[in-house]
């Protein structure tokens, strides 16, 4: 089915993506090009705008293989076979689009199922990487793609050939193609080693300019107008370009590079620090590339410089090193004194002065609230003095009252950490659900349907079960009007694969003791991080918080991380540490998941100092809190994590590591979590 | 059974918003569909279902259950029919050409992957033995209306494959030993409630149009809402009658538009000012810019001009560019991007 394709010589600016895309095409040795950027920059149109420029190769008529009929060239077996006696012809290398439905049968190949049946034996169906030899695999939303259809396209880019082994089948056919994906980083990122695999990358953004913007505006509207007629006007600078196209590629095998050339490349890549040595390699290829285009017989340093950005940005290894958080401003001393003071102050007098503590609270709240700005830059900085002055005017007055004030504060969210891509390891534990973070084999029949395996569990794969029967058909025939004979033994089951998310319970300690000196700004940074990394990977998440004397549950388990990220930003901070409520409330909440998703893995992330100082019952607060805790950690289903928030001083109470202990958590300090940290902590809780 | 009368989309109460973007994709399909998101209870699902009513006709094969254009896929009939195994048309004769009522197609959210995309025909091949596309209700879809409810609640993958299919306009199955491809040009209506879970960027993008929407506030609107609902359960077609005249004019008025649309003008500054808009408020990529173009000169369409007019650009802005504005993925959707655009500039 042709369509119409948006011409390559009309597209608006974005010179090093036409640049990129040119030396792909011109030399497949460079091994294929990764195009990352925001949605809206034409990269999937581009790609198939190359496509269509793309010159004529010689095939063999008739052979779904593409096999060359040049001398010196590998083949499928048939065409092999029959060398030097082939029929060719020409025709335009394909583009091949990998959909994202795929299943592995197509991608790689299977049994031709109507040949099978009349034949009486297995009959290989070439499948998409056979199309695509010689041509252009076009990999739309590349970080999207299943693992195992990766790994496929992996091997046959990296040995140059297909390997089928699986139901009855047993082929090779080569398999050299240029691999063109695209991607947006918004979505999650690419696996490492795919990333590598991949011979250039290089990123797109929107045209900053407005007459850039204006001019791609006219000429999308003419070419939605009227398609021919807009494609009729940049025929002529279409032309030119296929045929640069094709010169180049004609030239290239002549293109020379000095020795001293090579050195500078063997440089460049040891000052980058890059992983193995392709990164050589492809500079070499893309640098000849260059000059191919360029109609030069030898390439220069020019050359050189050119691409290496191309090659070297995404297998630099030591990339700039994330952005260190914003220094948080130190205090200046008094206040400092007095609020240590405080602290030990609260801890040995919890009873008496509850009464005082609501009144003068209550008229701290309507200040403060009066007070505090929400501009993220500029918060921290002024809030400190700002809650300092009025701490000051307090303690004027009635020492005592203003020692045991915990002011209601709305504190900014620090500076969230950077998260590292978590991937979990993959079980083979049945489970139900969508999201991204594990993969897991799921029951349902929902899920993408994978493979097949000889357990039917009621869901059967028809495809896999006749492809089993094909080749017996013709024993088996009889007279009974049915086209298809199965026994049992060609029963097939599917296998269904769905990205599981986890559901990841915050339970947030928002008291007074938290407020000083920026532990709910660190906290609240930290917890942001996780929530953007489960933001892309669907995960579940809820919160509660605990302060004065109970818990709230901020967050039922949600998808929406929006709103996750929005309670943060508003939560008030401020009271005693009912951690038995808050305990008891995240037991509460986890449990009610579990009964709805028995097979789930949920993770508490418990953020405190431990520092509780009101009980649900008749015990000592911090007792009645170990005690919780160990009978929480009964249920092996559950992981937990505790997150220190108590600084380090001359005086540590060690509360929250005696907790850790007793729920059997991975136990950290805030003070020591820094962004891999943090991801890594939680990545480590799911194998 | 008779088939009960849909509520009339000229009897909706207020939400202009909604019904203005609705009607512009019927204007104007290229504009990429739309996305409204709102508190439950606000007659989302009523009024994209009731669009039916003012739908118009299409030129189609007599015999074609997709919709394919006689006019420009001919070809893709062909395939179809082969790929469908029916006896290609004698040659010479031409197939049978006829018009047919644009509809809304739904797609309910248990909708696995095999349903929508398409896949092998499971009866025919059991009892021919042969394999046989069956096609999903992508193909259904093709120039009619795809209606997703609860767009945020489908599965991942099911979303890739709108995802990929709005986009190219075509669907393309490659599973279970079948490849096919097929034409799937669809008006993609989604809609959402913002509770229970916002969609990937990359889907917010590929709605052209996005209206945010909340229950009416005016006591006299909310009564009037009351007395018509109760009114249509009493008698669906006393009243769905009331409101024909309405309805028919307002159909013939989105036929005329049509019509009118490629006659449209757009002068240049006003082009700058689309360009500076998405500027200053802060888009990804290039999608804001052609498609507000195309907004504003269905509005003057729609409004009987062939001019477009500053007035056209800025409400083509608050229905094209709110789930648009780069935000962090934890942010809110922008409600109002005239106070957007103020609050940008007076930043720098």
């Amino acid at each position: 089915m042709e369509r119409t394709v948006y011409p390559l010589a009309a597209m608006v600016g974005q010179e090093t993506f036409k640049q990129g895309l040119l030396l792909a095409a011109v030399n497949p040795a460079i091994g294929g090009i990764l195009i990352r950027g925001e949605k809206g920059t034409a990269k999937s149109t581009m790609v198939r705008a190359l496509a269509a420029l793309l010159p004529e190769i010689p095939v063999v008529r008739g052979c779904a293989f593409s096999c060359s009929p040049e001398p010196g060239e590998d083949r499928c077996p048939d065409c092999q076979r029959r060398f030097p006696q082939l029929e060719t012809t020409t025709r335009r290398a394909r583009l091949i689009n990998l959909p994202l439905n795929a299943t592995e049968d197509r991608v790689a190949g299977g049994i031709d199922f109507p040949r099978s049946l009349q034949r009486g034996k297995v009959v290989f169906s070439p499948g998409l990487l056979a199309g695509a030899h010689r041509g252009l695999l076009y990999v739309d939303e590349v970080n999207l793609l299943d693992d195992h259809i990766v790994d496929l396209i992996l091997d046959a880019a990296a040995s140059g050939e297909n390997r089928i082994e699986r139901e009855g089948i047993s082929f090779r056919h080569p398999a050299r193609f240029i691999l063109v994906g695209t991607m947006n980083p918004e979505e999650g990122e690419l696996r490492p080693q795919l990333l590598d695999r991949f011979g250039l990358c290089l990123e797109v953004a929107g045209a900053k300019e407005p007459e850039e913007r204006v001019e791609l505006m006219e000429r999308r509207d003419a070419y939605d107008l009227n398609q021919d007629g807009f494609c009729a006007v940049y025929q002529a600078a279409s032309d030119q370009l296929a045929h640069r196209i094709a010169q180049a590629r004609a030239r290239l095998s002549r293109v020379r590079i000095g020795a001293n050339l090579r050195g500078f490349i063997g440089e460049l890549c040891r000052e980058n620090n890059v992983a193995g040595h392709r990164a050589d390699l492809v500079m070499e290829q893309a640098a000849r590339a260059l000059a191919a285009l360029e109609g030069r017989a030898e390439v220069s340093v020019d050359h050189i410089r050119v691409v290496a950005p191309l090659v070297l940005t995404h297998r630099r290894r030591d990339a700039q090193p994330p952005q260190p958080p914003p220094p948080q401003p130190p205090p200046p001393e008094p206040p400092e004194d007095r609020q240590d003071e405080q602290d030990e102050q609260e801890e040995q007098q919890p009873e008496q002065n509850q009464e005082e503590n609501q009144q003068s609270q209550e008229q701290q709240e309507q200040q403060q609230k009066q007070q505090a700005p929400e501009q993220q830059s500029q918060a921290e900085n002024q809030e400190q003095p700002a809650e300092q002055e009025t701490q000051e005017e307090q303690s004027e007055g009635q020492e005592q009252q203003a020692a045991n004030n915990r002011d209601e504060q709305l504190f900014e969210i620090g500076p969230a950490f950077k998260v590292k891509p978590l991937t979990a390891v993959k079980d083979r534990i049945v489970r139900r659900g969508s999201g991204r973070r594990s993969r897991s084999r799921i029951s349902q029949k929902k899920g993408r349907y994978v493979k097949s395996s000889l357990q039917t569990n009621n869901d059967i794969a028809l495809d896999a079960t006749l492809r089993a029967a094909a080749p017996h058909q013709r024993q088996r025939a009889c007279d009974d009007g049915l086209a298809v004979h199965l026994t049992r033994q060609d029963l097939r089951g599917k296998i269904r694969e769905k990205r599981i998310g986890n559901f990841l319970l915050f339970v947030v300690d928002a008291s007074g003791s938290m407020g000083a000196r920026g532990r709910m700004a660190a906290s609240k940074g930290a917890v942001m991080s996780l929530l953007l990394d489960a933001y892309q990977k669907r995960d579940r998440v809820g919160m509660i918080t605990f302060r004065r004397n109970e818990a709230f549950v901020n967050l039922p388990p949600t998808t929406s991380v929006d709103m996750a990220g929005r309670l943060l930003a508003e939560m008030p901070v401020g009271g005693r540490t009912p951690l038995s409520a808050g305990l008891a409330k995240s037991h509460e909440q986890v449990r009610n998941y579990l009964i709805r998703n028995p097979t789930a893995q949920p993770i508490v992330i418990l953020i405190t100092d431990g520092k509780c100082n009101v009980a649900l019952g008749e015990r000592k607060p911090v007792e009645e809190s170990l005690h919780l805790a160990s009978a929480l950690s009964r249920d092996g289903r559950i992981r937990t994590i505790v997150v220190d928030t108590e600084e380090a001083g001359l005086v540590t109470f060690g509360l929250a590591q005696r907790l850790a202990g007793a729920l059997e958590a991975q136990y950290f300090k805030i003070d020591d979590l820094k962004a891999e940290a943090l991801v890594n902590i939680v990545r480590g809780q799911q194998q | 059974m008779n088939i009960r009368p849909i509520y009339p989309f000229t009897a909706i109460v207020g939400q202009d918003k909604m019904k203005l973007a609705l009607m512009l994709n019927v204007i104007n399909p290229g504009l990429s569909g739309v996305l409204i998101r709102g508190e439950k209870g606000t007659a989302k699902s009523t009024a994209v279902r009731a669009l039916a009513d003012i739908l118009p006709e299409i030129p189609v094969f007599a015999d074609d259950p997709y919709q394919l254009d006689p006019n420009e896929e001919y070809e893709s009939y062909l395939d179809i029919r082969k790929a469908l195994q029916l006896p290609p048309p004698e040659p010479g004769e031409q197939p049978q050409v006829g018009m047919r009522k644009v509809r809304v197609v739904e797609l309910p959210v248990g909708a696995t992957e095999d349903r929508v995309v398409g896949t092998l025909d499971l009866e025919h091949a059991l009892k021919k033995g042969e394999k046989r596309v069956e096609p999903g209700i992508l193909a259904q879809a093709h120039r009619n209306i795809l209606y997703v409810d609860e767009v945020n609640l489908l599965d991942d993958h099911v979303v890739d494959v709108l995802l990929d299919s709005a986009a190219m306009g075509v669907n393309t199955i490659e599973r279970e030993g079948i490849s096919f491809t097929h034409p799937a040009r669809f008006t993609l209506v989604g809609t959402m409630n913002p509770e229970e879970g916002e969609l990937r960027p990359q889907l917010l993008d590929r709605f052209g149009l996005c209206v945010n929407i909340e229950g009416i506030q005016a006591a006299k609107d909310r009564v009037a809402i009351m007395e018509r609902r109760a009114a249509f359960d009493l008698d669906p077609e006393g009243f769905a009658a009331q409101w024909t005249a309405e309805s028919t004019a307002l159909a013939d008025r989105l036929l005329i538009a049509r019509a009118l649309y490629p006659q449209v003008q757009v002068e240049r500054p006003l082009l700058f000012e689309i360009a500076q808009y998405c500027l200053d408020v802060g888009v990804d990529g290039h999608r804001g810019d052609i498609i507000m173009l195309k907004t504003a000169k269905t509005l003057a369409a729609f409004d009987g001009r062939t001019e477009t007019e500053s007035a056209d650009v800025q409400t083509a802005a608050e229905l094209v560019l709110p789930h648009r504005v780069r935000r962090q993925p934890l942010m809110e959707i922008a409600d109002n991007i005239q106070g957007l655009r103020k609050r940008a500039l007076a930043a720098h």
